[in-house]
C-alpha cells in the first residue's frame, strides 16, 4: 500500500532534496574548506519492506550514521547514513587518516560523522520543514556504526509499530578528488507519507 | 555446508533432522530458536518487537515476541502443556545506537519478554548471545546443534550444543 508515487510527488521529494542538500553541502564546504558539489538527489524507496536492500551492496556491509527521534507537526525517526567506503572517504578528507575497521573506531572517527550526519539530517529536515510550514524538533541523534542490515532494522523498528512508508533519498557527493555517497532517511510515524502531500496539495 | 535457510524480519523458518537455520544482521531483533529434542526438529523467528500493537500479528506471527513463542510450537506440532521439553536459544537484542537520548530499548525488552514467555512454557534456554551493542548474524546446524554467532569486529563465537539440545550422538 504505497502512496502512488507520481511524477509531481517525485518532483516535490526531488525538490527537499535539493534544497536539503544545498544548506548542507555549503555547510560542509564551510566546516572543511572543501568544495563539495553534488548530484541531482534520487529518490530511492517508499517502502519499509525493501529497506534492507537500500545503500548495502550486501545486508553485512558496514554502514556507518546517526539516527535521530523528530517531534512536532510530523514526527518520526530520521537517520543519515554512509556506506562504510563511503565513511572512509569523508575521515580521509577530514581527518586525514582513516579506520582499518570497527574495532579501530575511536571517538574522533565518530564525532567526525555525527557532525557531519547531524548537518546533513538537520538541513533535510530544515527543508520538509521549509516546504511544507510543519515546525520540527530535532532530538540529539544517535550514532552507529554495524552490520547495514542490522542498523537499518534498528531504525525501523524503532520508528515503526505497524510503518510501512518512508522517504528515502540518495545523493552522491563530489571534490575534485573524491567521491561519497550518503542516504536521508525518513520513517514519519504516521506510516505514510500523506500528511506531507496534502499540505503541498499534490 | 548446505544452503541456509534464513528467517527475515518477521519471518519464521524451521527444518527437521538436517539442514542449517539462521539470521542475517540481527540488530535490537532477536534469533528466537526452539529445538525439539524428540523430534529432532528446529523452528527459528526473527522477532523485531515485543508485544503486537496492530492486525499485523495475525499475519506475520514470527515479527512479536508474544506471538512468534506461539506459532513457533505450532510450527513444531508441541502443545503448550508439552512445551517444557523444548529448548531455546536466543540471539540479537543489541542496542546499536549509542547515546540514544529517548532509550526505548527494544533489544533490551525483546529478550526481557521472551525470557518470560519461555521461562512460563518451563522452555530453558541453553544458549544466548543477547543485549550488548552490536549486529550479530549466526548460523544452526540442525543436525550436530552446532551454533556461530558472527558480530563486526569481533571473532565468531562458534559451540556445540549437541549435549545442551539432547542431540544424540549416533555410533560412528
Amino acid at each position: 500500500m504505497t502512496t502512488a508515487l507520481n511524477e509531481l510527488r517525485t518532483d516535490a521529494l526531488r525538490e527537499i532534496g535539493n534544497i536539503g542538500l544545498g544548506g548542507a553541502v555549503t555547510a560542509l564546504s564551510d566546516l572543511t574548506g572543501v568544495l563539495f558539489t553534488l548530484e541531482a538527489p534520487q529518490v530511492m524507496q517508499m517502502d519499509t519492506s525493501t529497506l534492507p536492500s537500500l545503500c548495502c551492496v550486501s545486508p553485512e556491509s558496514l554502514v556507518v550514521g546517526t539516527v535521530s527521534r523528530v517531534n512536532g507537526e510530523w514526527p518520526g525517526e530520521g537517520a543519515f547514513l554512509f556506506p562504510w567506503q563511503s565513511a572512509c572517504v569523508l575521515w580521509q578528507i577530514l581527518v586525514q587518516m582513516q579506520p582499518s575497521g570497527l574495532e579501530d573506531l575511536n571517538e574522533l572517527y565518530q564525532s567526525v560523522i555525527n557532525e557531519v550526519s547531524n548537518i546533513m539530517l538537520g538541513n533535510y529536515l530544515q527543508a520538509i520543514s521549509q516546504m511544507t510550514g510543519f515546525t520540527l524538533y530535532m532530538e540529539p541523534p544517535a550514532f552507529a556504526a554495524d552490520m547495514a542490515i542490522a542498523v537499518l532494522s534498528s531504525i525501523l523498528v524503532e520508528a515503526l509499530y505497524g510503518q510501512r512508508e518512508l522517504l528515502a533519498i540518495e545523493t552522491a557527493f563530489r571534490t575534485p578528488e573524491h567521491e561519497f555517497r550518503g542516504y536521508f532517511l525518513y520513517l514519519p510515524e504516521t506510516g505514510n507519507l500523506e500528511k506531507l502531500f496534502d499540505v503541498l496539495g499534490i | 555446508m548446505a544452503a541456509v535457510k534464513l528467517a527475515g524480519m518477521g519471518e519464521m523458518v524451521w527444518a527437521r533432522g538436517a539442514g542449517v537455520l539462521g539470521c542475517i544482521g540481527l540488530g535490537s531483533c532477536v534469533g528466537t530458536l526452539l529445538f525439539d529434542p524428540r523430534t529432532h526438529t528446529a523452528a527459528l523467528a526473527h522477532v523485531m518487537l515485543p508485544e503486537a500493537h496492530d492486525q499485523d500479528a495475525f499475519a506475520t506471527p514470527g515479527k512479536y515476541a508474544t506471538t512468534a513463542v506461539p506459532a513457533l510450537l505450532r510450527l513444531l506440532d508441541v502443545p503448550a502443556a508439552l512445551a517444557s521439553r523444548l529448548k531455546a536459544i536466543l540471539i540479537g537484542g543489541g542496542e546499536l545506537f549509542h547515546n540514544r537520548s529517548q532509550a526505548l530499548r527494544i533489544g533490551e525488552r525483546n529478550v526481557e519478554t521472551l525470557h518470560k514467555l519461555l521461562s512460563e512454557l518451563r522452555i530453558g534456554v541453553v544458549f544466548e548471545h543477547t543485549r550488548g551493542s552490536s549486529g550479530r548474524s549466526f548460523e544452526f546446524v540442525v543436525a550436530t546443534g552446532q551454533i556461530r554467532v558472527r558480530a563486526v569486529g569481533a571473532t565468531a563465537v562458534e559451540q556445540d550444543l549437541s549435549a545442551a539440545l539432547g542431540i544424540l550422538r549416533r555410533a560412528a
